[in-house]
């Protein structure tokens, strides 16, 4: 069955298109890595999908719902959990989850009991009613994990969600995400970095400028770059070749 | 006051139930956001705040309270009605409009939001709602910190009828005044970037603490002045000034007149603020709401342009390499130099100081206002020029400590990691810059107004001044703690022993005014000293180039 569903997805500011009509179509129960350079137009899709940019070109259905005309539903029942670690730094782990918890319309003493046990799971349990302005970037992340995923989604948005995580997290959240995977759970996760992606996406689908150059599994991609057709985006995601010559550069001018 | 705010709201639950608005959902979010004003760090305050725990929202009103009681007395001495009234409108409409722009601009500007509550399933109605009510209930503390002892004056002296009014042309002042900050925000988004936006910010808040430190210095004084007792009297432009509608509304209170006059400033009273308001929610706070949103997804793109062109051949470039021996020493001049101006906590902290000097010279050479021509006359046979020559020092030396002080403390291990032979000269460039940026110009300045009052005759004392000063500024250096610049994270600054140092300072500073006092006596010695004070200067340069 198909969870989500993309057609003619177009998006621009003011003037200028960042998307150029995606079209795609995933199943429940799949890791999706959604992978592209910089500025390619991610986030951008992960917002509509996620009902944060309402005004957009084409046709977003999430869930079989129309996510102009049912964004609330919607919401209920996916997570998102946003890069650049967003949230409100002066309040504590506790009250920003039981906030965020209570959109969500979930009961006080279910919101904190999950929440106690989460944060600990995530090493932060003497930590609980700190305010977060001193936490370290990865320890806003895990909040941030948390908050998106407190309310059992049956989708799960991430956008660059291991930025910032230090290397156990990082495991833990591979090893989180694989589980919520046999679950049955949909996780749509964006990244510019391939080699987190690889190794636990069932799908990579790969856009630049706005528009899917390539979708597959890792192997596919990998046969089909070296045919020539991708190779380019392929080398800068995967990081091979030109940054030979770039760091040869680099070091000569140190020379000097 | 919060909290009872929020409790008159839940008494309207099902008002907002028949709107289709979410009450739980509402409620949560107007909660979040009422904690979360609680703990922010009020600019203006900055220096205030050391614990963690302290509500700074609460310091805040209080002292808007206790600065509304010193003001709200004027009601009692000006004999006008029309006059006070003015006064108290002007003050409540100036007070919320510069603390909406200061204050509130971290909530207006704040697109957190968008990534914290727009994934969530809140309707855009609730949502909408949820804002307007918080900002209605953060208004509302403001307002009423502010205005109530000048409502309390104006109910005791002039009646309950007019007291009942004021409540009411307050509070369209305030709609006025949010009116006033969402028009400037736009204009200024129009036509600039949200980096911008910040920066005049910046310069508001530098503008209320000088005010605040001007009002509670001046006012006072003011009261004590007969020549507030004039009569007010209507011109054509007071028809453009909303604090004179609210005044003449509530004059119709009090006198029960209905000429054409009365009549018409009532109706712009009551029409303008709520037509603006009109015009805000219908067209202003959405397209505000837009340019913040275009603001921040271009501004990555686009917004980082700003480069600082030939920044090789800048003025404190070339004066680094006038004044600075070494390399280190040149490299923390400019550094110093550049960061002082661009950092807005140093800014907010030191700038503000500047403006003391100014009220200083007010107290000290004019006697606090008082016989303001007397003193103006007396002048220049006077010596009291000596006052515009050491008075600057007070505020600039505090700039050696502040400018130790940096959010990104972190970056200092910068000074660690080089092979720098002798940190003192680190330190001692950025004292050097201190002094070139700050003292020089002010001195510069107080120079050339004491020169217009003085004549030429005072040029040496000058001289010897600068020298003087030169040295007094050192020997602080010297007693300061040496922090490298810009090492030390805000807030740890610790008092104990600081008392201890300003006495030493003060004793210091008057001894060499001292001196220069008896240098006065006979001109000669002005020329003789000032090679010894040269000398002097020199060792202590020495000296602290020589800080391990």
């Amino acid at each position: 069955m198909s969870v989500l569903q993309l057609r003619d997805l177009k998006k621009q500011y003011s003037g200028t298109y960042v998307l150029m009509g995606i079209n795609m179509e995933c199943n429940a129960g799949q890791i999706i890595g959604y992978i592209g350079p910089n500025g390619a137009g991610k986030s951008t899709t992960i917002k509509i999908l996620t009902g944060i940019i309402s005004d957009f070109e084409g046709e977003a259905t999430v869930l079989g719902m129309d996510i102009r005309k049912n964004p609330i539903e919607i919401k209920q029942r996916i997570g998102y959990i946003p890069e650049q670690a967003a949230l409100y730094e002066v309040l504590t782990p506790m009250e920003y989850l039981k906030f965020v918890g209570r959109l969500y319309q979930l009961p006080d003493e279910v919101i904190e009991k999950k929440s106690t046990e989460l944060l600990r799971l995530f090493e932060l349990g003497d930590k609980t009613d700190t305010r977060m302005n001193s936490f370290s970037k990865g320890m806003k992340q895990k909040v941030l994990l948390i908050s998106g995923l407190i309310h059992n989604p049956e989708i799960i948005f991430l956008d660059e969600p291991l930025s910032g995580l230090d290397a156990n997290a990082v495991i833990l959240v591979k090893e989180i995400l694989s589980q919520l995977k046999q679950a049955g759970k949909t996780i749509f996760y964006s990244s510019h970095i391939m080699d987190v992606v690889e190794k636990i996406s069932d799908r990579i689908v790969i856009i630049n400028k706005g528009q899917i150059i390539a979708d597959g599994d890792f192997e596919t991609l990998k046969s089909e770059a070296h045919k020539g057709s991708l190779e380019t985006i392929f080398t800068a995601l995967t990081g091979d070749e030109q940054h030979q010559s770039t760091a040869g550069e680099f070091i000569d001018i140190l020379k000097n | 006051m919060d909290k009872g705010l929020l409790k008159i709201i839940k008494l309207f639950k099902t008002v907002f139930l028949k709107q289709g608005i979410d009450f739980e959902r509402m409620v949560a979010i107007v909660e979040t956001k009422l904690t979360m004003d609680k703990r922010r760090v009020y600019m203006n305050w900055r220096q205030s705040q050391q614990k963690e725990n302290r509500n700074h929202l609460n310091m805040i009103l209080f002292s808007y309270l206790f600065f509304g009681l010193i003001f709200g007395i004027m009601i009692f001495f000006i004999p006008s009605f029309l006059l006070s009234m003015i006064m108290m409108h002007a003050y409540v409409l100036f007070m919320m409009a510069m603390t909406m722009i200061t204050d509130f601009s971290t909530v207006l500007l704040d697109t957190t939001d968008n990534q914290v509550i727009l994934p969530r399933p809140v309707s855009g109605k609730t949502l909408f709602m949820a804002r307007l009510l918080h900002i209605f209930i953060y208004l509302l503390q403001f307002t009423i910190a502010l205005s109530f002892f000048p409502w309390l004056f104006t109910f005791i002296k002039y009646g309950w009828l007019t007291g009942a009014g004021f409540i009411i042309t307050v509070l369209l002042t305030v709609l006025l005044a949010v009116f006033i900050t969402y028009f400037l925000y736009l204009l200024i988004l129009r036509f600039s970037s949200e980096e911008k936006v910040k920066e005049v910010v910046t310069y508001f808040q530098i503008f209320m603490t000088i005010f605040f430190a001007l009002g509670y210095q001046v006012i006072p004084r003011l009261i004590n002045l007969k020549q507030l007792s004039y009569d007010f009297t209507l011109h054509w432009y007071s028809y453009l000034l909303p604090p004179v509608w609210m005044a003449v509304a509530l004059e119709t209170l009090q006198s029960y007149r209905f000429d054409v006059v009365h009549v018409s400033m009532i109706c712009l009273a009551v029409v303008v603020p709520v037509f603006a308001f009109w015009v805000m929610n219908k067209y202003l706070a959405p397209s505000f709401a837009r340019k913040l949103s275009a603001v921040q997804t271009e501004g990555n793109a686009a917004g980082k342009k700003k480069v600082d062109a030939n920044s090789n051949k800048s003025l404190p470039g070339s004066l680094s390499h006038l004044l600075c021996r070494s390399k280190a020493e040149k490299s923390t001049f400019e550094m110093t130099w550049k960061i002082t101006g661009r950092d807005k906590a140093f800014r907010l902290q030191f700038y503000p100081g500047m403006a003391y000097i100014l009220i200083f010279v007010f107290i000290f050479v004019f006697n606090g206002g008082r016989d303001m021509e007397l003193h103006w006359q007396g002048l220049p046979g006077s010596n009291r020029f000596l006052w515009f020559i050491y008075l600057p020092m007070f505020t600039i030396s505090s700039s050696i400590i502040i400018v130790a002080f940096n959010e990104n403390y972190q970056a200092s291990w910068v000074y660690h990691s080089l092979p720098v032979s002798r940190p003192g000269e680190l330190v001692l460039g950025s004292i050097k810059a201190l002094f070139v940026k700050y003292f020089v110009p002010v001195y510069v300045l107080m120079f050339a107004f004491c020169l217009y009052i003085w004549g030429i005759s005072i040029a040496d004392d000058f001289a010897f001044g600068l020298f003087n000063n030169l040295l007094c500024y050192l020997i602080f250096a010297t007693l300061s703690d040496h922090y490298l610049p810009f090492s030390r994270q805000p807030n740890t600054r610790q008092q104990s022993g600081r008392f201890l140092i300003v006495i030493l300072q003060m004793i210091i500073v008057s001894a060499l005014v001292g001196v220069h006092y008896l240098v006065l006596q006979q001109s000669w010695f002005i020329y003789g000293l000032m090679p010894v004070m040269i000398i002097c200067c020199l060792l202590l340069m020495r000296n602290l180039q020589q800080l391990p």
